[in-house]
């Protein structure tokens, strides 16, 4: 029966999910940044970084095919290159948030006592910094750059996690199921396995899709308040940042890395709100 | 020449020069009263008071509040201010007579007992003022009486006059420093066309017109500087008529300007040279060969073309050629622009290319850490970017770090900088040489005594720029100047971008500006709004 | 319900605690010598141990913090080592400006993001809400500053019907407040329509519909009343949403508030003012969150019985 079940519920999952038409969108998008970030050096026609003067501004045309920035660099290939820092902070933010996430809700499910306490006032204290807030506040004292960009990020993300995780801890602790098992001698270890991790996997699934649009999101702002990537890496806030000066000459160059970073957060949120309807509509009202 | 000669000589300069000067000149057009003139400039000052501030932000608001004994014209020329006349009594000491009736915005009489005040504030202050530095051998005034004050010099100091016309050295009301502290700072008060209203951080500084000045009482009711820092909403505020003018306006957008009458560019080069510094006391840029081989590593043209798009000429040296002793070192015949040359070199200098096209040696790559602010000179970011982008074609890596002009500023000055790379911008106030290269390569002038922020030690460069420093002729001087800009051409520790055209834009209504060769000079006393 | 209000107050107190205390940790993650950097040309041995001592420094960690909160409750925030201003004076230049924006924006996006929500669950699956729903999605997407050059770019330059930047009167507010409100109405307009048409299908709605009321009053009174405590929940997490937002949009409009302070504070490096500045707004987002947190209470008797 256990073994039956997960394959079901995945089986049960792409139906649904099949039927939804904006969380094939989502998917396709998602899919699409993740080949370009992987395939960059293959897919982009010319060298981010390589400048020519004299070819600055230049509008879309057959040499550049989504124009030229103010440095004659091509846009298409720096959009191209740029999802690489898009998904590389993201992916990179959502594994800290989840691993400091999980870490610290096992602990304090598990534990309980002083320690619970302790961790859920730190998430509270966490979660009342308003979003862009604590990543400026890390990044201001770390340096710009995008490692401590990502650490900014992953630990924004954290106290949600560490909320979800705790719950399901101490969901599982009371649930039969599990008391059943520990009668049988299995470690607290085993329990946290193959119950804890399996009830909110679907939870965290949904949440680190939808995380991940933030993340994106936030990358973009520190970026381009200069906190982020320093040039001449390709970040798309970093391109819009630039693009700035030259709004009535040459709008392209703002506008359009603005488009990837809408598109790809689009990706993701749709992407996250089909997986929630498909995996288990209830979920709406947590995540 | 004889003591004698050379007082009468400048008493007749003065003397000669005061109906040109003192004089409106240009056509007679029936000037207009009243109106506000509203500037917008990308930053913000730090402080109102050269004690504390001698950048653009900040002087392009006191030079019209704050009165030096001396001033230059466009031309370069010196004319009487607060002091109406002077006389040489020894190679270190120089009596001024003061202006009689003059007040400050406080209704504190100027006498010399305030130009004493000033002078003692800023070089014997604790901690001395900001300009301090820049002022040479300057070391005091001495009062004779309520209209007359001795100005003195720690030895003979050959650009002394031109010291005394630089804008920072206004003088200021002693009542309203002891009375307001460090509130002073913000709201300062001096001699000039215009007063201080007020002062909103980040936002805006208002003026208002001085109804007591001595001199042409000003034509303009208010004005008021705006912070904008983009370069973008700066020329739309022009073009909606939010702002009358625009200071550091955007280069791409002159050609389309000056073809539409209802826009005037005001644009003169002048004396500010926007260079790459090296910071030579670090490896590997104390290797002449290294630096040589970055030289030749920069398009100098293509930036100018592409970036600065006709904003500015390209450098000719370490100084600008409205300065005098000025010469030219042909940097295009001595680093042309030359990939192959430069990759040679280093080659030479014992680096090869590393795996991802880097050059390394004995297992360091080379690699460059950069200092940098943006919008502090035109383009200086995007100039930063373009030679980053040109040392990687030769294998030399460049980490750039941006950070706010004030922290730039701040770190350049410390002694304690570390980075191998700087982008700056020099302007010899006081169009002398001896500003320049005193401050910038004299080896005992390093950071926080002076300006030499490369770090560069030359014996002989040294004695040549204090020898003429300590002359009083003129010819030795620019002979031993030329002889220094000689060798600093085979050692450069720069890559001098460009010259500025100092370019103001205005709209067509705006008239009487002229906009001076000097960047912090902008002069609104004769500033009319035609409606 | 007094209870509630006097407990809810309580809680909040450790988490304003925690708040400063976070806030004051940022500092201390400034690499060694950057006293002496803030500090610079004027770095006097003197003036690096009086900054060190007012950093507290040296001192264990609880002391400081405990000064830290004692300087705090007295107002006293430091100074700027930019400007040399004390803290209180820029942020009290700068917070009204944030306030406008911010209020403005919540206003936008309340009425707006609201109507739209009813009028989508009133006439589910029409024209109106298939658009509104891809509306609301492109809304969460888009990234609040390039949001605002699009509007500059249109309204600004292509068509000059509004300002660029800046302050001044309320046709400078317009584009600013629009865009900063676009995040949150789609949010809003999303949770509207799924609260209300959650409502809507409850059976004492369709006993009021087979009663005969007009639809129009059935929604008003019944579905949206009920539908009140999520929305105004959702506006309470919006307010934060808004000040993380609006330091983005004051950069981009270049309007003078805490948002556009804080950047330039981090860009000079000078920590005091920034540590006030962040200090400034995350307090109000808790303060604000206590806010929706009572008035939730007041709004449902049955939270403040039980909660």
């Amino acid at each position: 029966m256990a073994a039956e079940a997960p394959a079901t519920l995945a089986a049960d999952t792409w139906q649904r999910f099949r039927r939804n038409r904006l969380a094939l969108i989502g998917l396709v998008v998602v899919a699409l940044l993740a080949v370009a970030a992987v395939g960059a050096p293959w897919l982009a026609p010319a060298d981010p970084a390589r400048q020519s003067l004299i070819e600055k501004r230049a509008r879309p045309s057959e040499k550049f095919l989504l124009g030229a920035d103010e440095f004659g660099r091509d846009i298409l290939s720096r959009i191209i290159y740029g999802s690489r820092v898009a998904l590389l902070v993201g992916l990179l933010s959502v594994a800290i948030a989840l691993g400091l996430g999980l870490a610290l809700g096992c602990l304090a499910g598990f534990a309980g006592g002083w320690l619970d306490v302790v961790i859920m006032r730190g998430v509270e204290i966490l979660l009342a910094f308003p979003y862009l807030l604590l990543a400026i506040a890390v990044v201001s004292a770390l340096g710009p750059g995008v490692l401590n960009t990502t650490i900014a990020v992953g630990i924004w993300g954290t106290p949600t996690v560490t909320r979800l995780v705790r719950g399901a801890v101490l969901a599982a602790r009371d649930s039969e199921y599990v008391r059943a098992a520990q009668a049988l001698g299995a470690t607290p270890a085993r329990v946290l396995t193959r119950h804890v991790l399996r009830n909110i996997l679907p939870t965290v699934i949904v949440y680190s899709t939808l995380f991940m649009a933030n993340a994106i999101l936030v990358e973009a702002a520190l970026s381009f308040l200069g906190l982020g990537v320093p040039p001449p890496t390709p970040s798309w806030g970093l391109m819009v940042s630039s693009g700035r000066d030259f709004l009535l000459v040459a709008p392209h160059i703002a506008t359009i890395p603005g488009l990837a970073i809408m598109v790809a957060v689009l990706g993701f949120n749709l992407l996250g709100d089909g997986l929630r309807d498909a995996l288990d509509p209830r979920l709406r009202g947590q995540v | 020449m004889t003591r004698a000669r050379l007082a009468f000589g400048m008493v007749l300069a003065v003397v000669l020069a005061a109906p040109i000067l003192l004089g409106p000149g240009g056509p007679a057009e029936a000037q207009k009263r009243g109106g506000t003139l509203t500037i917008v400039r990308p930053t913000d000052p730090v402080s109102l008071d050269p004690q504390l501030e001698t950048t653009a932000p900040g002087a392009w608001v006191y030079f019209n509040m704050l009165e030096p004994l001396l001033t230059m014209d466009e031309k370069m020329q010196i004319r009487p201010a607060l002091a109406t006349g002077y006389e040489v009594l020894s190679p270190t000491k120089v009596r001024f007579k003061l202006r009689p009736g003059v007040k400050f915005h406080d209704g504190t009489p100027l006498n010399a007992a305030a130009v004493k005040f000033t002078f003692d504030r800023a070089l014997r202050g604790n901690p001395p003022a900001r300009w301090a530095s820049l002022a040479g051998s300057l070391s005091g005034a001495e009062v004779v009486d309520d209209l007359t004050v001795d100005v003195t010099t720690r030895e003979p100091y050959g650009p002394i006059l031109r010291t005394l016309a630089m804008y920072c050295t206004g003088i200021v009301s002693p009542t309203a420093v002891q009375k307001m502290g460090e509130g002073f700072s913000r709201a300062p008060v001096g001699t000039g066309p215009f007063k201080f209203v007020e002062w909103k951080t980040n936002t805006h500084v208002i003026l208002e017109r001085n109804p007591d000045y001595w001199g042409d009482k000003a034509l303009l009711d208010r004005v008021v500087f705006k912070v904008v820092p983009e370069e973008g909403a700066r020329m739309i505020a022009l073009q909606t008529g939010d702002a009358d003018m625009v200071l550091l306006p955007a280069p791409a957008q002159l050609p389309a300007l000056s073809r539409d009458p209802k826009y005037v560019i005001h644009e003169v080069v002048g004396g500010r040279v926007v260079f790459a510094g090296m910071n030579a006391a670090t490896p590997p840029l104390d290797d002449v060969r290294v630096r040589t081989a970055l030289l030749y590593a920069v398009d100098r043209k293509a930036i100018l073309d592409n970036i600065l798009e006709g904003s500015a000429v390209p450098a000719r040296g370490v100084l600008a050629p409205s300065v005098f002793g000025f010469k030219d070192m042909q940097l295009d015949r001595l680093y042309p622009f030359d990939r192959a040359k430069a990759k040679a070199l280093l080659a030479q200098a014992g680096w090869t290319p590393g795996p991802d096209g880097i050059l390394q040696k004995g297992g360091q790559r080379l690699s460059l850490s950069w200092l940098a602010a943006r919008g502090r000179y035109p383009k200086d970011g995007e100039i930063t970017e373009a030679i980053q982008a040109m040392f990687k074609e030769v294998g030399v890596e460049a980490k750039v770090q941006f950070l706010e002009w004030a922290t730039v500023f701040t770190q350049f000055r410390s002694a304690s900088f570390n980075h191998q790379m700087f982008t700056l911008g020099w302007v010899t106030s006081n169009a002398d040489a001896d500003y320049s290269l005193y401050a910038l390569f004299h080896s005992k002038q390093v950071p926080p005594t002076g300006w030499n922020t490369s770090r560069y030690a030359n014996p002989k460069v040294d004695a040549l720029v204090e020898q003429a420093r300590r002359s009083m002729n003129q010819a030795e001087r620019e002979k031993l100047y030329g002889e220094t800009q000689d060798i600093l051409a085979k050692e450069m520790v720069w890559i001098p971008v460009y010259n500025t055209k100092e370019i103001v834009v205005t709209r067509a209504n705006v008239k009487g500006f002229t906009v001076h060769p000097v960047e912090y000079n902008l002069w609104l006393g004769k500033t009319w709004l035609d409606k | 319900m007094l209870t509630f209000i006097a407990r809810r107050l309580v809680l909040a107190v450790p988490v304003l605690l925690g708040v400063v205390f976070v806030v004051m940790l940022t500092v201390e993650l400034i690499p060694g010598d950057a006293v002496a950097l803030m500090l610079g040309e004027h770095a006097t041995p003197e003036a690096v141990a009086r900054l060190r001592d007012y950093l507290g420094l040296d001192k264990p960690l609880l002391v400081r913090y405990v000064g830290y909160v004692g300087r705090v409750a007295r107002g006293d925030l430091g100074r700027s080592i930019q400007q040399n201003r004390p803290v209180v004076d820029e942020l009290a230049d700068a917070w009204p400006a944030t306030l406008e924006l911010t209020c403005a924006a919540l206003v936008i996006s309340a009425l707006a993001g609201v109507a739209a929500g009813v009028v989508s669950a009133v006439w589910p699956n029409s024209l109106f809400d298939g658009v509104a729903r891809v509306g609301s999605l492109f809304g969460l997407s888009m990234p609040v500053f390039w949001t605002g050059l699009v509007l500059i770019v249109v309204f600004a330059l292509w068509l000059p019907w509004l300002p660029v930047g800046g302050m001044g009167s309320l046709p400078h507010l317009v584009l600013p407040a629009v865009t900063l409100a676009l995040p949150s109405l789609a949010m809003v307009a999303r949770m509207t329509r799924s609260s209300v048409l959650e409502v809507l299908r409850e059976d004492y709605v369709r006993t009021a519909r087979a009663k005969g009321v007009a639809e129009r009053l059935v929604v008003a009174k019944h579905a949206l009343r009920n539908a009140a405590i999520p929305i105004l929940t959702l506006l309470g997490l919006q307010a934060g949403q808004l000040m993380g937002g609006a330091v983005l949009t004051e950069t981009v409009f270049s309007w003078p508030g805490l948002g556009r302070l804080m950047v330039k504070a981090i860009f000079a490096r000078d920590y005091v003012l920034l540590q006030g500045a962040v200090l400034v707004f995350a307090l109000a987002f808790v303060l604000i969150n206590l806010a929706v947190d009572l008035a939730y209470g007041v709004l449902d008797p049955r939270i403040a019985h039980h909660g």
